[in-house]
């Protein structure tokens, strides 16, 4: 409590000096992650997660993994879901949040923001079961800070109904080209991180543009991928953000095919097989999750015991086979229910993820190392998506 | 104590007033300051400085331009499409019904608003399905299609959803209009079609005025039945939410378009005496 | 040929009749008055001329063309409301013009009619007022130029000046009268007001309980009622029947005689005085007789002044009058 309290006054004072000076560098961090240990203090956490990734029971009985926590450890816990990683900063900046799912382009906004603070790992017992291929990774580790602790990861998929799509498609030409099968019947994702999207079918269909990292994109390449985007948007039906109108939109019928997440699927699933879910030949983009503790937080003991729980191997077995990705925790493939599950998503396959392009933030600062050029940072992807969508 | 009627009635309405004051004109003032600040790009976190560029971007850039032509026609054709059902079915309860039976029909115009505005809106989405949907169903055998999602499905929905704000007024209005005028149309030769043009209309024209406002600026800053109806189709509303997560002063300033379209509105029907009817 | 003849006209609201049996002749040129308390049923008869509301049986013709069941826009007939029903989104000038514009005469001849008859009310110079920036009076002007501009055959008013103070009443009742001789349109004027009736109509219909009591000139209605609702509702009633009426006059039966025909004389019924009232011109006595009736006297002030008016209270009188002044009632 006394370093939470500490916190706050510095993150108080920061806040201050950057309105007096009108200065952009927000980090106030620096001073060290949470010292210990953790104690028995009994409090509530208020948790933003991806849909899937708490669940306590309200969206299946069966399926709960916060009860058991609460009843463990004398914590409250509120879920609150989002849809896009652009609506979780948002959220996050709002307060009011203790820990957080994020992804890869969302997390670095966020410590560069000052809504996170470092994750003292010795903390966490469950971490060292961690596959070694997500520890310090660019976007749960900063200046050698760690600020998280992985959760699971998996391919955005491409998605067709059975029987309406043939032959069942391997590549995402079906949602690019202006000859799909599937015309006025694609969906995509309707966020700016879209565009991601746009340049990993680049990158396989039009080698001569040089794109090596879907986040990483000069005004050329990124001007390419905007064309290709325009010449998706007579295919598209509807642009999903909203995962339960996704359903019925596929269950009616007037979507076909298009980008999807493997959860979808497996409710489209749920009582008979409806659709399919591929990683297409020319890769795909895809998520690693990372579950951050709030600057803010007053319930710092708890919202330890939620990282610790949350990779627990079963808890992270159940929560991976939910969803439906890759479980973080290597321990957790023993536990699984289906004991196909981490073979069918490729948790321990390194070369599978090799095409596999995790959400990041673009920055002006080319990611995939080129010093030659500047890329289009984020905020720039925000706005063409934006004019995109009401052109 | 020995306080003036006067003063008393200022302290009385005083704290009512600061409510409004802070709360709708202080909200238009913050939106309005929001606008004009900065971002930092990489955080989206708000900077309080001095900017003009969200304008610039709203301006130069002919998607929100495009945006708000659509936005308009929207609001426009939900209006007249109000105002079309509304004057009839008015027109209906308060001179035709019988007096006993009009708290009913009231009651039965009001049903639409005890549902939930998302209940109604994807109920209509269930309709709407190009395939499986329900006014498939209906126009498949006449030799035509479902309109699908998009701007038609869009201005379908919200005529639903705003139909009661056009029908409330316009009822008012003919409720009051006195028998006597309507037999002196009569009485002076004119024929029941040319006393409903003659008289009824620009007698109730107020109170359709007052109904339009309701419709057009609920339309004008609608985003949640665009999303569930509108398939690719966009409004203002929908720049506003996209934006405001990422970059809030941009979600300002485009936010502040509406504002002054109704502004703008709201100045061209003073004169009409609407505003009294509201 | 009656320029309008109503035979046995009847009209029922739910189980309440309020027209039982109308027969009415009226002739072209005529101002004639439905007198009558509220609901007597002389409004809807006015209505059913009109073609606001549709008799359930019984015929209405207008020179001699049945208009029973025609809509109201298919009659030349044209009404003054009680409420003046002046459209008001239009000004003066537009509300007159109305009918003529429905009627498609040219502008001209719509404009250059439309002054005139303003300026027959007395209203130029007000062409461009909106209803509601006028007084009651004008309105009221202002509707009656606007049914006159059609020059209907017969021209409807219903109540029109109930709504005017005393003075303004009395002096657009001088008005009335003299506009209707100057266009000679038949005037059929309803109103529960006895004083104006007997001022303004050449003949007036009283009316109780859905049907006519009394179809006479004012004069003969006022001095023969024809009945006790006739002579109660017209005119102040001295009703004398029973033992009063064999005691004082000897003979049977309900007798009626008005008050200024009683002179107060040393000799005839005797009396006390109970009630003085002093109106200006003349004064009116409550006198209570021995013969166990009340009459209500009224008496020039030509002889007494008011002074000695107050003092006659209690005081034990007797009245006279003439033979020829007693008329039977019923």
């Amino acid at each position: 409590m006394r370093v939470g309290k500490h916190r706050k006054l510095a993150a108080l004072i920061a806040a201050g000096t950057l309105l007096l000076a009108g200065c952009s560098s927000s980090s106030d961090e620096g001073s060290g992650a949470y010292a210990g240990p953790v104690k028995d203090t009994p409090g509530t956490i208020n948790v933003l997660a991806w849909p899937g990734y708490a669940e306590d029971g309200s969206t299946d009985p069966n399926v709960d993994w916060v009860t058991p926590f609460e009843e463990a450890t004398g914590c409250t816990v509120n879920v609150k879901t989002y849809g896009t990683s652009d609506e979780a900063v948002q959220l996050m900046q709002g307060g009011g949040y203790d820990v957080i799912s994020a992804s890869g382009d969302a997390s670095l906004r966020l410590i560069y923001g000052g809504d996170l603070q470092p994750v003292n790992l010795d903390l966490i017992p469950n971490y060292v079961d961690i596959f070694d291929n997500l520890k310090d990774r660019p976007w749960n580790t900063v200046d050698g800070e760690n600020y998280g602790v992985p959760h699971g990861r998996g391919a955005n998929v491409l998605q067709y109904t059975i029987g309406k799509v043939n032959p069942a498609p391997t590549s995402w030409s079906v949602v690019w080209e202006p000859n799909s099968p599937a015309k006025g019947k694609v969906t995509a994702y309707d966020s700016a991180i879209y565009i991601a999207d746009a340049a990993v079918y680049l990158m396989a269909t039009k080698p001569e543009l040089g794109i090596t990292d879907p986040y990483a994109l000069d005004q050329t390449q990124f001007d390419a991928a905007m064309a290709l985007l325009t010449q998706q948007k007579p295919l598209i039906a509807e642009y999903w953000a909203d995962y339960t109108k996704y359903i019925g939109a596929v269950q009616s019928g007037s979507i076909t095919v298009g980008t999807s997440w493997q959860v979808i699927a497996n409710v489209l699933n749920g009582e008979k097989a409806t659709v399919g879910a591929v990683k297409p030949v020319e890769g795909a983009t895809g998520w690693s999750d990372t579950w951050m503790i709030s600057s803010k937080t007053e319930a710092i003991d708890c919202a330890y015991k939620w990282l610790n729980h949350i990779i627990t191997p079963d808890v992270n077995a159940q929560a991976a086979e939910w969803f439906g990705e890759a479980p973080a925790n290597s321990k957790a493939c023993a536990l699984t229910a289906n004991k196909d599950h981490c073979k069918l998503y490729h948790a321990e396959e390194t070369d599978y993820w090799s095409n596999v392009y995790y959400w990041k933030t673009p920055t002006e600062e080319c990611l995939d190392g080129r010093t030659d050029v500047m890329c289009v940072p984020y905020a720039e992807w925000v706005k063409a998506w934006s004019s995109f969508r009401n052109q | 104590m020995q306080r003036s009627p006067k003063a008393r009635a200022a302290s009385l309405i005083s704290l009512p007033l600061a409510w409004l004051l802070i709360i709708y004109i202080g909200s238009l003032f913050a939106l309005f300051i929001t606008s004009i600040w900065k971002i930092d790009t990489f955080t989206s976190k708000v900077i309080r400085e001095f900017t003009l560029q969200n304008f610039i971007d709203v301006f130069s850039d002919r998607a929100y331009f495009n945006v708000t032509i659509r936005t308009l026609v929207v609001a426009i054709s939900v209006t007249l499409i109000c105002v079309l059902i509304a004057i009839p079915m008015a027109f209906f309860m308060a001179r035709i019904a019988k007096p006993k039976s009009r708290p009913v029909l009231i009651a039965l115009v009001l049903t639409p608003l005890w549902a939930s505005y998302l209940v109604k809106i994807y109920a209509w989405r269930t309709m709407f399905y190009p395939e499986t949907g329900f006014l498939n169903w209906l126009i498949s055998p006449l030799g035509g299609s479902s309109p699908g999602f998009g701007m038609i499905a869009v201005i379908i929905g919200l005529s639903y959803l705003w139909l009661p704000y056009m029908v409330l007024p316009i009822y008012a209005g003919m409720e009051k209009l006195p028998n006597s005028v309507l037999d002196a149309s009569a009485d002076l030769g004119a024929k029941p079609g040319r006393t409903f043009f003659g008289v009824v209309l620009p007698i109730t024209w107020p109170a359709i005025i007052a109904g339009s406002i309701f419709t057009f600026s609920l339309s004008m800053g609608d985003y949640i039945t665009v999303q569930i109806l509108g398939g690719t189709f966009q409004m203002l509303g929908n720049v506003v939410y996209q934006n405001f997560s990422l970059n809030l002063p941009f979600a300002a300033a485009v936010a502040l378009i509406p504002v002054i379209i109704m502004i703008i509105y709201l100045g061209s029907v003073r004169k009409t005496g609407a505003l009294d009817n509201l | 040929m009656a320029l309008i003849e109503i035979r046995n006209l009847a009209k029922a609201f739910g189980t309440v009749k309020a027209v039982d049996g109308v027969d009415l002749d009226i002739n072209s040129g005529e101002f004639i008055t439905l007198l009558g308390p509220s609901g007597s049923g002389k409004t809807t008869v006015l209505r059913m001329i009109a073609g606001f509301e549709d008799p359930d049986s019984g015929t209405i013709k207008l020179s001699g063309q049945d208009i029973t069941h025609l809509p109201p826009y298919d009659r030349d007939v044209n009404t003054v409301f009680q409420d003046y029903a002046l459209f008001p989104h239009m000004d003066v000038l537009a509300n007159i013009e109305y009918g003529m514009r429905v009627k498609k005469v040219p502008k001209e001849e719509r404009r250059e009619k439309a002054l005139k008859a303003l300026e027959q009310v007395r209203l130029s110079g007000y062409e461009n007022r909106k209803p509601s920036q006028l007084s009651g009076g004008q309105r009221q002007r202002v509707a009656l130029a606007r049914a006159l501009v059609n020059r209907p055959s017969v021209l409807l008013l219903d109540e029109p000046l109930g709504a005017l103070d005393l003075k303004l009443r009395q002096q657009m009742q001088i008005e009335l009268k003299e506009l209707q001789r100057e266009v000679g349109i038949t005037f059929i004027f309803v109103t529960h007001d006895q004083e104006e009736a007997l001022t303004m109509s050449d003949r007036i219909a009283v009316f109780d309980k859905g049907r006519i009591q009394q179809l006479d000139k004012p004069a003969a209605i006022y001095e023969k009622p024809r009945n006790e609702f006739v002579a109660g509702f017209v005119g102040v009633s001295n009703l004398i029947s029973g033992a009063a009426a064999e005691k004082l006059l000897g003979k049977k039966g309900t007798f009626t005689v008005r008050p200024e025909k009683i002179r107060i004389e040393g000799k005839g019924a005797a009396g006390v005085i109970r009630e003085v009232e002093y109106l200006g011109p003349a004064t009116r006595f409550l006198v209570e007789l021995d013969a166990g009736v009340r009459l209500v006297v009224l008496q020039q002030n030509s002889e007494q002044s008011a002074v000695d008016v107050e003092s006659l209270r209690g005081r034990k009188i007797a009245l006279s009058w003439d033979k020829e002044s007693e008329y039977q009632v019923s």
